[in-house]
């Protein structure tokens, strides 16, 4: 069957499920727990994308996640060269960065909102030491595996050592890092969502807590709903970045 | 590695972790603002006595293993399931796996609250969100275990004359079972984590509430028993269920 | 021709030993090779496997130190890589794989000190004498193999050093590729008359090519014969089914054939001594 094929049986089969939630949803569903997708249009715009307190929720949360990205981005590559520079370094410390990424990090987020607060600084603190992890492991593993035939072949060619770094070790590094961006992305939504959620006297966890306590399933599924658009989104976002950068891997 | 290289590498590595310990107790020790967040290692222990001597330990334990039990059960079953029989079309495979790995790469704890609104604050709820969580890298682990093997071999093998049961048996199975058992280590994992988180947002009991509550009150001695715990129950688990694996992959 | 031409190449008395950890993993690779190359000739280093014969033409270009002796390449020492003198091609493709064609080239001339108004034309001219000049702005991977080595040869070309150094170039290729290249690289010696050092496994590859072959014995390394090719260049395929081409083949198999057996035997008792 042709891939066209494919796309559409999926596309009606996602119509169809759509379809059996209305049916569902309007004739069938306890009201307080499940609205139908017509509801849940309805009230996006009022309650949620009309609304500028959910707005701000949702806005604050996206500058947390943009930051927290950004410093796991930065720290993580840092550290990740730092262990990666040398093998005893690599052998004494990489195991440290496992044993911590082994961890089930939510049960560091009471910790983490007892140090940082309430506010945005928690919730970047928990983002960022979510998505620094696979930065670290993907950039240390990026040290290890330069092709040393292209550092020799271009040694022959006469460059100095930061020559080498410049045309060899760096491309590799960055190619390295978008590898892992889209990981890391995930991982740092992840953290902020989870903090978000947790902290229920504002931001979006407040909304979250408000629509299941008094029974609103319409504006609790539009909520999460765009936030699952947006992290659709980001996702693509990143991938586009990825693909432009590393073009030339046929 | 040479054996001069391996006993720098362990006393380097034993230099951090004493510093650290040496770090904590001091720091502590020494500043009363500190010992507010972070209380001296002593204290934690006691109050780890005694929610051990309490029964505290066990009863939020209880639930929070029982919880993950169930959760994974489920995870595993289904997801093995699905995985099994998606695989062995090729229009469900390209039907449907696309689906499952775009639905995976969000982070599935957006939908919590339903899970929330649905089953309530008791185990329920983190029951199927555990399930729900881990039963995709099953899934699609399954799914990307059958759906590799080697043509030749299923030639092979039905060339000899055996019967679908057998065939299965001696190519499918041992040819999708590395990558089916990866994929269920991944979701025991992300399932416990899950379980745990949950359990952290909103819960009346388990391990995962624990930790909130004592947080909640300021008990950070206590807080950090409970955290300390689960670390290690973790690291525990995590070298049982590698070496389990190596075992397995060495045999196979 | 090279006859009577200056000596560009002189190696006075070069080996090589790795220590190793302990005594029995020292590894003498290369024991007191002397050698001379004239401007313009066109020398193979040929020999069994594991003989040295890469590692002295490292130690030429410059990428290795030898333990012992000398060499000299127009009268200068030669101690490090020397990108103004020498051009080095090995056998896997060293082009970086983030960067075009032409980005490649351009970076090899900046290394070498070419000032940029120049590193087009250079580039292109290099690129057409191969017939790779479509491809100024592909990247790498979007090439085959034998596409990538002869870039790799045009590139060593256009850095306009008087010595080209190429260590098995070919070796990944399959038969024809390499029969085809190496008629190319036959022509272009003829017009530029550079000096050339060619490292290879195959008889065939040697006598087609070089107007001096240099055998060399089994670990350690020494050199064991030298044979003349007085063919001119540049050499057309029919050269390869003269008679003094099968002649010069079965003379290089006879003084060779030692080296291989001692070779294998050499591989068995290592084989079954430790595995």
């Amino acid at each position: 069957m042709s891939t066209a094929g494919i796309r559409l049986i999926r596309l009606l089969l996602i119509a169809a499920l759509i379809a059996v939630w209305e049916i569902y949803g309007r004739f069938f569903a306890n009201s307080a727990l499940v609205a139908p997708p017509s509801h849940v249009l309805m009230v996006l715009w009022p309650k949620i994308i009309g609304d500028p307190r959910v707005l701000r929720a949702v806005g604050l949360a996206l500058f947390e996640l943009a930051t927290a990205f950004a410093l796991a981005v930065v720290v993580g590559t840092v550290l990740g060269i730092l262990i990666g520079l040398s093998e005893l370094g690599r052998r004494s410390f990489y195991p440290f960065v496992l044993l911590l990424y082994a961890i089930p990090q939510v049960i560091l987020l009471p910790l983490f909102v007892l140090l940082f607060g309430i506010g945005p600084a928690g919730k970047i603190a928990f983002g960022f030491s979510h998505g620094i992890f696979p930065i670290i492991v993907n950039t240390v593993a990026g040290m290890r595996n330069v092709n040393p035939v292209l550092v020799r072949g271009t040694e022959a060619l006469g460059a100095s050592r930061v020559a080498v770094i410049r045309y060899v070790i760096l491309p590799h590094m960055v190619t390295t890092l978008f590898a892992s961006m889209r990981l890391a992305m995930t991982m740092t939504l992840l953290g902020v969502i989870l903090a978000e959620l947790f902290v229920s006297t504002a931001g979006i966890g407040y909304f979250t807590q408000l629509f299941a306590e008094s029974f609103a399933p319409a504006p609790l599924f539009a909520l999460i709903g765009t936030l699952a658009v947006m992290a659709i989104i980001l996702n693509e976002l990143v991938r586009l970045a990825e693909a432009r950068f590393t073009r030339w891997k046929d | 590695m040479v054996p001069r290289d391996r006993i720098l590498v362990a006393s380097i590595q034993g230099a951090v972790v004493a510093t650290l310990l040496g770090a904590w107790y001091f720091s502590t020790h020494s500043s009363r603002l500190l010992s507010l967040f972070l209380p001296p290692p002593e204290r934690v222990w006691s109050s780890f006595q005694v929610v051990a001597a309490s029964g505290q330990l066990w009863a939020a334990a209880k639930v929070t293993l029982l919880t993950i039990a169930q959760a994974y059960l489920i995870a595993a079953v289904g997801g093995v399931l699905v995985g099994f029989l998606v695989a062995r079309s090729d229009r469900l495979l390209k039907l449907f796996e696309p689906l499952l790995s775009g639905l995976f790469a969000i982070p599935l704890t957006m939908f919590f609250p339903l899970f929330i609104l649905f089953f309530g604050l008791g185990p329920e709820s983190k029951i199927a969100y555990g399930a729900t969580y881990a039963f995709f890298p099953i899934a699609l682990n399954t799914i990307a275990g059958f759906s590799s093997v080697d043509r030749l071999h299923v030639r092979a093998i039905r060339s000899m004359g055996a019967n679908a049961f057998e065939q299965f048996r001696y190519v499918y199975f041992p040819a999708a079972l590395p990558v089916t058992i990866t994929g269920l280590r991944i979701g025991f994992f992300i399932c416990i984590a899950s379980v745990l988180g949950g359990e952290t947002l909103a819960s009346v009991t388990g391990v995962g509430r624990s930790i909130a509550l004592s947080a909640e009150l300021m008990e950070t001695a206590r807080m950090y028993a409970w955290i300390v715990s689960v670390v290690l129950v973790t690291l525990v688990l995590n070298l049982l269920v590698y070496a389990a694996e190596s075992r397995l992959r060495r045999e196979s | 021709m090279a006859g009577d031409a200056p000596i560009a190449v002189v190696i006075d008395r070069v080996s090589k030993t790795y220590p190793g950890r302990s005594a029995e993993q020292r590894v003498t690779a290369l024991e007191a090779v002397s050698l001379s190359v004239r401007k313009g000739e066109f020398v193979c280093l040929l020999g069994p496997s594991g003989c040295g014969k890469s590692t002295l033409l490292g130690i030429i270009g410059g990428m290795l130190a030898p333990s012992t002796g000398t060499v000299t390449v127009n009268g200068t020492k030669v101690t490090g890589p020397q990108p103004r003198n020498i051009a080095f091609v090995f056998q896997e493709s060293t082009l970086l794989p983030w960067y075009t064609v032409l980005e490649n080239f351009q970076i090899a001339l900046k290394l070498q000190g070419i000032g940029a108004s120049a590193w087009r034309d250079r580039a292109m001219q290099a690129l057409s004498s191969v017939g790779m000049e479509q491809f100024v702005n592909h990247y790498p991977n979007q090439l085959s193999v034998g596409m990538k080595q002869r870039i790799n040869v045009a590139r060593g070309i256009c850095l306009g050093t008087d010595i080209l150094l190429l260590d098995e170039p070919f070796a990944a290729l399959d038969e024809q590729t390499r029969m085809v290249l190496g008629e190319d690289l036959s022509v272009l010696l003829a017009r530029t008359g550079k000096t050339i050092l060619f490292v290879t496994h195959s008889l065939s590859e040697a006598v087609f090519l070089a107007d001096r072959i240099v055998v060399m014995t089994a670990r350690p390394g020494r050199i064991k014969a030298s044979i003349a090719v007085p063919e001119p260049h540049p050499r057309s395929p029919d050269f390869m089914l003269a008679p003094e081409f099968g002649a010069l083949r079965n003379e290089l198999y006879a003084v060779l054939r030692d080296e291989i057996r001692q070779t294998v035997a050499a591989m068995r008792q290592a084989r079954d001594a430790g595995g």
